[in-house]
């Protein structure tokens, strides 16, 4: 089984290194990292936030910008196999359906990583002096690791019945936004019971509390944050549910079926 | 009402954006009879715009609930202040009692926050622009070693 998810890996991973395509996008991050990050120290308006202020606006913009091109790169590492009739040959091997999708987790997961650590040596150099250092890249990373591996199941579970890359990546920017822009309202926003509900159970508003909680209030143990968490591991299992359900379909179907 | 509230700690404090201060009080009963269901706050107010300060990020303990004081008993009060925004502001804890309609208030403490300027701490013009220029160059071996074994297949 480990043999054929290193396959799997091995071939998305070339891929994307062969191609250009996860080079270019790592190239990009790190220029939307160095832009954020020169701004945010040099820029007279800007650098009087406090320090902690603005280390909890660069995890956002490093979360987010990860995150946005994790989903881009995964909606089309299980369609492209669809739309490029790959599958069929694929499935003609020894492999089985979880080989395959693990193999696929494990090329965002690995991307996610080289992503976060492009974005260490700006983490370092933006907390320089704030004694937050350590809780900044750790949380930044527990954080980006659920939320990554919380998308990709959600991309994974949408590839298998739409087989298109346009229609997973649509729905997946869909899921982003109706999660992301209420993160973003404001505390006035956010008083009103139904946005408390929703900003308990939204992963990604979750997330931000939680940097908020770390960053500006230093509140950087496990316990004082762990009513963030929960929800965020909540949605992890939501998210690897969906995937068996829809791997556990396409089993029963299989390629051909459409 | 026989209840009173003072500031301990400093009239004047000053600091920088991100400091962190502690403000020390205590309330006392200075009446025969104990008070029940006593809670104490802190009030900030902005001395430039003369408006209340959310204190969401001020203070990780806005109030305090006291409970019972007994007669002629004084209780210490501590709250630990997050300098977040510079300007000057004034602060005031507050006491409530539950039935009365009149809050007890101490006297001001007067702060004035400074703006941190956070212009380069860590030095980041090297990482701003080393990283992608080391990135490009790291893309650019990994394009010369794949095309080497590429049109080299005695290599493999």
């Amino acid at each position: 089984m480990l043999k054929m998810i290193k396959h799997i890996w091995l071939k998305d991973i070339k891929a994307e290194i062969y191609t250009w395509k996860s080079l270019v996008w790592l190239l990009v991050t790190s220029i939307i990292f160095s832009i954020t990050s020169y701004l945010l120290l040099t820029n007279k308006e800007l650098s009087l936030l406090d320090q902690t202020e603005m280390l909890w606006l660069f995890a956002k913009i490093i979360i987010g910008t990860i995150l946005l091109i994790i989903i881009i790169d995964a909606s089309a590492l299980i369609s492209n196999e669809f739309e490029n009739e790959t599958m069929e040959n694929l499935f003609l091997t020894p492999l089985t359906t979880a080989d395959f999708v693990l193999g696929k987790l494990l090329t965002s997961i690995t991307i996610w990583g080289i992503s976060y650590l492009i974005s260490i040596p700006y983490m370092i150099v933006t907390s320089s002096g704030s004694g937050l250092t350590y809780a900044f890249m750790g949380y930044v990373a527990f954080f980006g690791t659920l939320a990554v591996l919380g998308f990709t199941m959600l991309i994974f579970a949408l590839s298998f019945p739409y087989k298109s890359m346009k229609n997973t990546l649509t729905t997946s920017f869909v899921v982003l936004l109706a999660l992301t822009i209420p993160a973003l309202f404001s505390t006035t926003l956010k008083n009103n019971a139904l946005a408390k509900i929703f900003g308990q159970i939204n992963p990604i508003d979750n997330i931000f509390s939680s940097l908020d909680n770390v960053l500006v209030d230093y509140k950087t143990s496990i316990g004082q944050n762990l009513t963030y968490i929960i929800p965020v591991l909540v949605f992890c299992i939501l998210m690897l549910f969906a995937l068996l359900v829809s791997v556990r379909i396409f089993s029963r179907r299989g390629i051909l079926k459409d | 009402m026989p209840l009173e509230l003072r500031i301990l700690s400093s009239k004047t404090m000053s600091g920088m954006a991100g400091d962190f201060a502690t403000v020390d009080g205590e309330i006392a009963n200075r009446g025969d009879v104990a008070i029940n269901n006593v809670t104490t706050y802190i009030s900030l107010v902005n001395a430039e715009t003369k408006t209340p300060v959310d204190l969401e990020d001020w203070s990780a303990e806005k109030g305090l609930f006291i409970g019972t004081i007994d007669a002629n008993q004084t209780l210490p009060l501590t709250w630990k202040v997050h300098f977040v925004q510079s300007g000057n502001y004034t602060l005031s804890i507050v006491a409530n009692i539950d039935g009365s309609n009149i809050p007890i208030i101490s006297e001001l403490t007067y702060f004035t926050v400074s703006p941190k300027q956070n212009l380069n701490p860590g030095h980041v013009l090297p990482v701003a622009l080393g990283e992608p220029i080391l990135l490009i160059l790291v893309f650019l071996m990994v394009k010369y070693f794949r095309d080497k074994t590429a049109f080299n297949p005695m290599s493999r």
